[in-house]
């Protein structure tokens, strides 16, 4: 188990999202192949497949496809959640950056089998330069009939628009991202079993798809190859590749595509290891999931049996490293910050909740905590955890738990002496890399 | 108060769509196509909204004020509330006047341990301003953004559509001497490729401000 680069094979090619390139790499042979098979046969090679979904709650996607009604008497919708924002997670940038047509054939291929005619890729306001490749990429699919009006003369019509987001870390929540599309704040809405499934009542009330980015290029690549041939990645209830995000302190960061099942420490190896000073934690899943501390690190294989067993989640594949110059009561204090800032204010729990985890976080890290006020974060935590109607409120007590749970004696050392275990910095000099299996025996 | 089956108490809350008298319709006729082909892609005019806001951000010159609001109210056919409550909701709709560049600097978690805060510290000191102000000269607004997503290369900073990665203190200043000189990167520039993003056929005709081979 290594990397094992499916969705990434043609990233580094040349002018691969030119259409022309892409073409002569194989590209759109998932779509002519599909042109000939009824929209039953794709959901099925779905389920063969395995695949789940990559946006962080590893739901199994073929459910998704299989739940839309299957005629075109109404219209439906397929929608690319492409509001990347949760931290430490950068592969949807990548892919839509360097591979546009993979996420393109993907939503096609979803558009064929949900009997969908139009698509929209809600992509976040900050990203720039991976909208404009899309759109480039859109306009010469258009130009080449892969989109449009009876696509290779299968009679079959689909159009993708990009919808363009503003700035909201809550959109890239399903409903709240529906409500953004239909041109409304960002707030989300009740979930199953209070309200129907989006596959049943979505945007504008009629039976609505949506996937990651992540999920639509791999259903692309399923398509193209076979649910087999995916499936014969990974472990027995994850299949095929997750992409992770490898940031922090690292000597090489960025995207690796790894096999499902790969051990934490090996894609730690792959890295390059950590960077100035020895492993202190990693948080495996972008922030919303728990820290873990080396010797939990060493256990974890990277899969959604093998993290919820240790007790915190794949999620969106945010790969965060720190070594043991990192104040986790400082890191913790920025990452309620975050979940202030972002947390859309429809819910009581969620809005008041984060706002006193920040008031209590910042408190203890710059020198006024009281005793009691790590059991006073713990209570806030458990009366945000699941009272909210998404899981922004869920998302931001985790991380505050896991960390007391892991680093407990570094909150009780602030609040005791006022000061930072580590040293009151957030920056600690460079040096070269060292191996974190070598690093590790040394804590 | 019921009169003629209307309750008219309930009525007098609504904003009702309607320019004020004082209001001149500032979107040229280039960005009325635009809005028009935008709503064509959704089953409602309302739809268009965060797209329209976009406009009116690039048509108003970098900010929304509240007669851009109410225009694109109007346009789209709803009230000046709901379009107000969208445009409070999502940050990057500027309510006030930036600067000519708007640094936002990316401090959430791998930004922040790599040193976002130095960065800030560094930016702060060289502009004589602090998070959040606007320099004396109009030149620089500086902000603190939640994660931009380009983790990898931190820290960043988002000046209008640009990302600049691996921004260390020590080069943040030229950065700053760089984008003195630039005519790019500016708050108006970025609505207009956010615009011209959602326009099909956009990339064919060459693209506005954002040129592809930059990326």
């Amino acid at each position: 188990m290594a990397i094992l680069n499916l969705l990434f094979e043609h990233r580094d090619v040349e002018g691969i999202g030119n259409i022309d390139v892409w073409e002569a790499n194989g590209g759109y042979e998932g779509v002519r192949k599909a042109a000939a098979l009824e929209p039953q046969v794709i959901v099925d090679e779905i389920k063969t497949s395995g695949l789940r979904g990559r946006g962080g709650a590893g739901f199994p996607t073929w459910i998704k496809w299989n739940g839309l009604p299957k005629n075109y008497d109404a219209p439906h919708y397929v929608l690319c959640n492409a509001d990347e924002g949760e931290p430490g997670t950068f592969k949807d940038r990548e892919l839509i950056l360097k591979i546009p047509h993979l996420l393109i054939e993907g939503m096609i291929l979803a558009g064929f089998a949900t009997y969908s005619k139009v698509g929209y890729v809600y992509i976040r306001g900050e990203y720039v330069e991976p909208a404009w490749q899309l759109r480039k990429a859109i306009d010469q699919a258009y130009a080449k009939g892969y989109l449009g009006k009876n696509i290779l003369g299968t009679g079959r019509d689909f159009d993708i628009y990009i919808h363009m987001g503003a700035g909201s870390y809550e959109c890239g929540e399903e409903s709240a991202l529906m409500s953004s599309l239909m041109g409304e704040r960002g707030n989300p809405r009740l979930k199953f079993p209070h309200a129907p499934l989006p596959t049943v009542a979505g945007v504008w009330q009629a039976p609505t798809l949506i996937n990651n980015v992540e999920t639509y290029c791999a259903a692309a690549w399923i398509i193209k190859h076979s649910g087999e041939e995916y499936a014969k990645y990974g472990t027995e209830k994850s299949k095929g590749t997750k992409i992770m995000s490898v940031s922090g302190h690292v000597a090489r960061t960025g995207n690796y595509e790894i096999e499902m099942g790969t051990p934490l420490m090996e894609l730690l190896n792959m890295a390059g290891g950590v960077k100035d000073g020895v492993l202190k934690a990693v948080i495996p899943g972008g922030s919303s999931v728990q820290i873990m501390r080396p010797e939990q690190c060493e256990k974890i294989n990277l899969d959604y049996e093998s993290c919820g067993a240790n007790g915190t989640l794949l999620g969106s594949g945010g790969f965060m490293v720190f070594n043991d110059k990192t104040d986790i009561v400082q890191l913790m204090r920025r990452t309620s910050q975050f979940y202030m800032h972002e947390s859309c204010g429809k819910c009581t729990p969620c809005r008041e909740g984060t706002r006193w985890l920040f008031k209590i976080l910042d408190r203890i890290a710059s020198g006024n905590g009281q005793k009691g006020d790590v059991e006073l974060l713990l209570d806030v935590c458990s009366q945000i955890d699941g009272r909210s109607y998404c899981g922004l409120g869920d998302a931001a007590a985790w991380p505050i738990v896991g960390a007391i749970k892991a680093f407990r004696s570094e909150f009780d050392y602030w609040i005791e002496h006022k000061r930072s275990p580590i040293g009151n910095t957030f920056v600690p000099p460079v040096v070269e890399a060292v191996n974190p299996v070598l690093a590790l025996t040394s804590v | 108060m019921i009169q003629n089956g209307i309750n008219t108490l309930a009525d007098s809350y609504i904003t009702h769509p309607v320019a004020q008298p004082e209001d001149k319709m500032q979107f040229s006729e280039e960005a009325v196509a635009e809005l028009e082909e935008i709503i064509s892609h959704y089953p409602e005019r309302k739809a268009a909204c965060l797209p329209a806001l976009w406009i009116a951000q690039r048509e108003y010159g970098g900010h929304l004020t509240p007669a851009a609001i109410r225009e694109v109210a109007t346009r789209l056919g709803t009230s000046q509330t709901e379009v107000e409550g969208v445009a409070t909701f999502y940050t990057m709709y500027n309510l006030r006047p930036r600067g000519r560049h708007h640094l936002e600097v990316c401090t959430c978690l791998t930004c922040a341990v790599m040193g976002a805060y130095d960065v800030v510290h560094a930016l702060e000191h060289a502009l004589d301003i602090s998070i959040g102000e606007t320099t004396a000269d109009g030149e620089f607004t500086l902000s603190e953004a939640e994660c931009l997503n380009y983790c990898g290369n931190a820290t960043v900073v988002q000046v209008g559509d640009h990302y600049f990665p691996d921004i260390s203190p020590s080069n943040c200043l030229n950065l700053v001497e760089e984008l003195r000189k630039s005519e790019k990167y500016t708050p108006a520039l970025l609505a207009d490729s956010l615009v011209k993003i959602q326009t099909p056929g956009a990339s064919l005709k060459g693209g506005g401000s954002f040129k592809a081979e930059e990326i």
